[in-house]
């Protein structure tokens, strides 16, 4: 039972890696890019360390898995924001396709 | 057992994806964005690797390729940022 649940979730954030993938070759713009990069950075890699953590019977291995995704749940938002806003500063990105642009506005402050 | 295999595959794929846009990004912004999601990736396939023989040595290579990951992004970032156009 455990192994169907863990296989799901692997399942699962292995289909949003795929998406991702997918997403990096169809997108036109800069920052919709970021937006689909950064959904495996979070969900998938909790949904897969999640399933791992119901497959792999070793002992140490939940802490590490654990470690691994509040790493990951720290550092990949914040690294994401980043590369925005870097590329927003330098100005390589499609401002027609803006709708509206707020970090402009405090840029100038 | 195999449903964790076609996992892997479906990883390989998003792999592609990001080695798509970090060789062929018109902007370096764009490189960054590719090398990230590649790195985020190979975390989650290290995972899924170690799901799939049930072991738990590379566990710890995915720690340290999430910490060098977010490292690299975050200097590129303030690389990007100082080169004023």
């Amino acid at each position: 039972m455990t192994g169907v649940i863990g296989s799901v979730l692997i399942l699962s954030g292995a289909l949003l890696c795929a998406l991702a993938g997918i997403g990096q070759v169809r997108f036109r713009d800069l920052f919709t890019r970021i937006h689909i990069a950064t959904k495996p950075a979070t969900l998938g890699v909790l949904l897969i360390g999640t399933g791992a953590m119901f497959r792999i019977d070793i002992p140490g291995a939940i802490s590490l898995l654990a470690l691994m995704i509040i790493l990951q749940f720290i550092t990949a938002p914040v690294s994401a924001h980043l590369v925005g806003r870097a590329a927003h500063r330098h100005g390589d990105w499609d401002r027609d396709a803006a709708v509206v642009d707020q970090l402009a506005e405090t840029d100038q402050l | 057992m195999i449903v964790i295999g076609i996992a892997l595959a479906l990883i390989a794929v998003g792999g592609a994806g990001f080695l798509y846009r970090l060789a062929v990004g018109p902007s370096l912004a764009d490189r960054v964005v590719g090398l990230d999601g590649l790195l985020t990736v190979m975390v989650t396939g290290v995972i899924a690797w170690c799901a799939y023989a049930d072991q738990g040595f590379y566990l710890t290579v995915g720690v340290v390729v999430a910490l060098v990951a977010f490292l690299g992004t975050s200097a590129f970032a303030r690389f990007v940022e100082g080169k004023r156009r």
